[in-house]
């Protein structure tokens, strides 16, 4: 794992920031792997991507300057991110029921408790409204859907697949944000260190 | 605008206008039957591309419609999978629009059957059927029993329905998006009972031999209703099944249980009337019966000699000891005392030893104990008259095990005992028996109770209350084997000739088959040849005939109908009679020595002359032609002129004297009067001679008689030969047995003229005597030596034997031997 290869100290010691940082990484990867089970699903994703506005835009967030302000960004963009997820499940359960217990609907569950321990877990990381985006409506399950160019079950897989892309996006920054933030404060704790 | 017709019936209608200027693809999550046919149309978006569109996986050749609208068909659609089948319309890199179809069955389901399980309720149930394949909840099979809707099928996927009421008429619609079927069932709630499983399983009541079962019914409606419950035993494997009714039934009790065994009974019920099926089973529940006491044992008694003997008793099955046992107990009592104290032995003892006192009858009992009690009491009443002196019969064996049969006996009130042990055997023996009941009359000892090699004595004994009688007996074997010793004590005993082999049989226990015979063979070196084949096996001996003296080496092997065993041997060297040895050793070389003297004394008789110049040739005497008796007086001889002796004078010799002296004869002895010769005459000397015998015992001077006579003794028989010798005419001093010359001169006065003159001198001066010619020396004189060189011719001879052989006279020869008569020729 990349996330446990990175130092010798114990999970215990690891500061939050690394620990969140991994947790991204792991999440990061878990996502790539859903959307490989959703394409075996529907194969026609592999040969044509669809195309399409992004689900989650970072548009009306407020530049992010330092680090810390980035962490909030891809937090909040992460946030978006669940929801999406969440309108995802509870769609697909309602379409399918149930019954249907392959890898795809395991992962796609592990999938959303990790984005919830990532989210927990940034948050923890940023002082009180530090880079946070402005709080943005909740989620309407069938917003995104009516963006798309089509409707029914087809718009519902292309919705489907674009949550996933957002999600192995987001992830990814969210791991790359949290790792430079990680770098960050070491550095700035050795500089501590070194003037004490 | 155009309108598009697709291929199914369905019409759909959608305008290709610029102000909707979005990709399209319609139809739009179709659901349709497996096999159809469809037309999908795609409106590609301005400015985009078109390039192909998919169905699934395949690629499709679309039909260009329109400036933007394309369309494909496809037939005989096969089934979809979970999400649908994908349908897209995509440029060269992008998907610009698709449609997702449903491609499934209409509802497979059949067989409704509706069941009441609390008598008042319904439950309906059927079979699913062929899978729709149409996964999405809103294209799921619906179902509606008598028109409301199913919420355990509809929600939880399961296959059956509740109503609460029984409406005997039942109909059930599967509906989903491609077809709908109904299914129906009619009956009466009697007709539909089953029962739940009851409940509350257990044993009031256990016995050894039976046990109570109860439970309990969930339902309280069940207590009218007449049923039936099966009830299942499971024990050791075994099961059986048993059927108990009644209304309500809720307790049975269960017979014929065997004691001290595990059960594990389950139990179902159903309606009697009108049954229809069993109810739910119940759990497994236990039951341990009690113990009981054991079965009574078979018991059989082994009398190995007039008063001792074991009772043998069988151990009994698990079946029939009615719990483990704990051990067996043995009494003993004869007519004249009580019953003596029952001995317990442990289990696992299956015999017990028997002493009778004294020859009368006896009663044993033998009885099992286990925790329940004691078993019926065996009582075996001996009666000792067992030993008979039935014949006993010879017994082969059939593939190892004994077919007997007998005659049917009146006094077999309860059957036949067939009893089988090893022949020989005392003490702990293995002793195995049967009854069989009066009815049969054979029997067959399997061979797993017998072993090959071993004689057994089967006998069959009558059976009647109190009274056991030997019907039968044999001996034999359930397979004969070769004895596994040779015969014993083989001793060879020469005879002659004739070598006499003799042996003992093997001892029974080593036979391991009957003995048939014996073969004798002779072992050369690499085999052996068989020289006889004795039938009989009584026979113990054989004597082999005519043999050379050699080494011998012979094998004797018992043999039974298995075969020959390996064989005794042994060695005998045949040497010559003693007798004969000595009969040739001695008298034949005697015999031998004696024909070779025989032909040796042929030989020289037919050459004795030969033989007899050889080894004893005559020695010619002189032949006297005259009577040769002795003369009396001096004889006279005159010697011939030859003779005549050269005289050489000699001065100093006194020629004067003549004659002789005479020597007195007493004198002899003494001395040695010199004897003067006359040596110097010219004229030849007169010799004369004196015939003397010398006689025995007197010493070798011959002048024993003075007479002059002589006497021959005629006893002696010696033979004295008296040489004349010319000696010198020196006086002598007796170098002559005392004496020179002495003649045998009469007195002076005799008439005698014993002149002799001796002139001669032919001697040396070795002699110092003079000549003396009547010197008689003695062949055997010790002074013999001192004449030897003086010895002449013989002059005369004194022999008191005749040494001249006349053949006429008959003088007697005593002193011949036969042998001398052998040579001489007694022809």
């Amino acid at each position: 794992m990349e996330g446990a290869a990175d130092s010798d100290t114990p999970v215990t010691e690891r500061p939050a920031a690394d620990r969140a940082a991994a947790l991204a990484r792991l999440l990061h990867r878990d996502c790539t792997r859903l959307l490989e089970l959703y394409k075996e699903r529907e194969s026609f994703l592999s040969q044509h991507a669809p195309g399409g506005e992004r689900l989650v835009t970072l548009a009306l967030c407020p530049e992010a300057l330092s680090t810390g302000e980035q962490v909030g960004h891809v937090r909040s963009a992460l946030r978006r991110c669940m929801g999406l997820l969440e309108c995802l499940i509870v769609r697909e359960v309602e379409e399918m029921g149930e019954e249907l217990e392959g890898e795809y609907e395991s992962l796609r569950k592990t999938v959303r408790d990790r984005l919830g321990h990532l989210l927990h877990s940034t948050g923890a990381l940023l002082e009180e409204g530090e880079g946070g985006c402005p709080p943005s409506p909740p989620l309407q399950c069938t917003e995104g859907q009516d963006e798309v160019e089509a409707s029914g079950s087809f718009a519902a897989k292309i919705w489907t697949y674009r949550v996933l892309l957002e999600l192995i996006h987001w992830t990814d920054s969210a791991s790359q944000t949290l790792h430079l933030f990680h770098s960050e404060q070491h550095g700035q704790q050795q500089q501590q260190q070194q003037l004490l | 605008k155009p309108q598009t017709r697709s291929a199914n019936t369905h019409v759909m209608v959608w305008s290709d206008i610029p102000e909707k200027s979005e990709s399209f693809m319609f139809p739009q999550d179709k659901v349709v039957p497996v096999g159809s046919n469809m037309t999908f149309c795609c409106i590609v978006k301005e400015k985009d591309d078109f390039k192909e569109m998919m169905y699934g996986r395949q690629e499709m050749s679309a039909t260009r419609l329109s400036r933007r609208t394309y369309a494909i068909t496809v037939t005989n659609q096969p089934a979809s999978g979970n999400t649908g089948t994908n349908v897209i319309c995509c440029s060269q890199r992008l998907t610009l629009t698709g449609a997702v179809v449903f491609v499934g069955y209409p509802p497979g389901d059949e067989g409704l059957v509706c069941e009441t399980r609390d008598l008042a309720s319904a439950e309906c149930s059927w079979k699913k059927g062929r899978d729709t394949r149409l996964r999405m909840k809103r294209s799921r099979t619906k179902y509606t029993l008598n028109g409301r809707d199913c919420l355990e099928a509809n929600e939880r996927k399961t296959w059956w329905c509740s109503s609460k009421v029984w409406e005997e008429s039942w109909t059930l619609v599967a509906r989903n998006p491609l077809g709908t079927v109904q299914l129906t069932d009619s009956a009466q709630l009697t007709d539909r009972v089953h029962l739940l499983a009851p409940v509350n399983v257990t044993a009031v009541e256990v016995e050894a031999w039976s046990a109570t079962l109860q439970w309990s019914w969930s339902v309280a409606s069940y207590k009218k209703l007449e049923m039936v419950c099966q009830l299942q035993l499971f024990a050791h494997e075994l099961s059986s099944t048993r059927n108990y009714s009644g209304p309500g039934l809720s307790s049975v009790v269960l017979e014929s249980l065997r004691p001290d065994v595990d059960y594990t009974v389950t139990l179902r019920c159903g309606s009697k009337h009108s049954f229809w099926k069993w109810g739910n089973e119940s759990a497994p529940f236990r039951i341990h019966t009690k113990m009981d006491r054991p079965d009574a044992l078979d018991v059989w008694m082994w009398m190995d000699s007039s008063n001792t003997g074991r009772v043998f008793w069988k151990p009994l099955s698990v079946r029939k000891s009615h719990g483990a046992l704990v051990g067996y107990e043995v009494s003993q009592s004869s007519a004249e005392e009580d019953g003596r104290t029952p001995v317990s032995l442990p289990p696992g003892n299956f015999s017990y030893p028997i002493i009778l006192n004294n020859s009368s009858d006896i009663t044993v009992a033998v009885a099992a104990r286990n925790p329940a009690g004691l078993s019926q009491l065996n009582v075996f009443l001996y009666i000792n008259n067992i030993n008979s002196q039935l014949s006993v019969s010879e017994l082969l064996g059939t593939n190892g095990s004994f077919v007997l049969s007998w005659q049917p006996n009146v006094n077999a009130s309860s059957g036949y005992a067939v009893e089988w042990v090893p022949t020989g055997c005392s003490g702990l023996c293995p002793v195995d028996w049967k009854k069989v009941p009066e009815s049969d009359c054979s029997f067959t000892v399997n061979s797993d109770s017998l072993v090959a090699g071993v004689r057994y004595t089967v006998s069959v004994y009558s059976l009647s209350t109190g009274a056991l009688t030997l019907l039968q007996r044999w001996q034999g074997y359930s397979q004969e084997m070769i004895p596994s010793q040779s015969v014993s004590k083989l001793s060879p005993i020469q005879t002659g000739s004739d070598v006499l082999l003799s042996w003992k049989a093997t001892a029974m226990e080593h036979q391991r088959g009957f003995i048939r015979g014996y073969t004798v063979y002779l072992a050369n070196a690499a085999h052996l040849d068989l020289i006889a084949n004795i039938s009989d096996p009584e026979v113990q001996s054989y004597r082999v005939k005519g043999l050379s003296p050699s080494f011998y080496k012979f094998v004797v092997k018992a043999y039974t109908s298995a075969g020959e065993d390996a064989g005794s041997t042994v060695d005998i060297k045949i040497e010559m009679d003693t007798a004969d040895m000595l009969f040739v050793g001695i008298l034949v070389p005697l015999g031998i020595m004696f024909c070779c003297l025989i032909l040796i004394s042929i030989c020289c008789y037919k050459k004795r002359e030969w033989v007899k110049k050889a080894f004893y040739p005559e020695i010619p005497g002189p032949k006297v032609p005259g009577d040769w008796s002795s003369p009396q007086g001096p004889l006279d001889v005159k010697p011939s002129p030859h003779s005549l002796v050269h005289i050489v004078e000699n001065p100093e010799r006194d020629f004067t004297k003549e004659g002789l002296f005479l020597v007195p004869e007493e004198e002899e002895e003494s001395e040695n009067d010199n004897i003067e010769v006359d040596t110097d005459s010219d004229e030849p000397a007169l010799l004369r001679y004196y015939n003397q015998v010398v006689g025995d015992g007197s010493h070798s001077n011959q002048v024993s008689d003075s007479s002059g006579s002589s006497t021959a003794s005629v006893g002696s028989t010696q033979t004295e030969i008296t040489y004349a010798g010319i000696q010198s005419p020196t006086s002598s001093q007796g170098a002559c047995g005392g004496g020179g010359y002495r003649p045998q001169m009469q007195s002076v006065a005799g008439p005698a003229e014993p002149q002799i003159e001796f002139e001669a001198d032919f001697q040396d001066d070795g002699l110092n005597t003079g000549y003396k010619p009547q010197c008689s020396w003695q062949l055997d004189s010790p002074e013999a030596e001192n004449f030897s060189g003086s010895l002449g011719s013989p002059t005369s001879v004194t022999s008191s034997q005749f040494l001249i052989p006349e053949s006429s006279e008959e003088k007697p020869q005593p002193s011949n031997t036969w042998f001398h008569n052998f040579l001489s020729g007694k022809s």
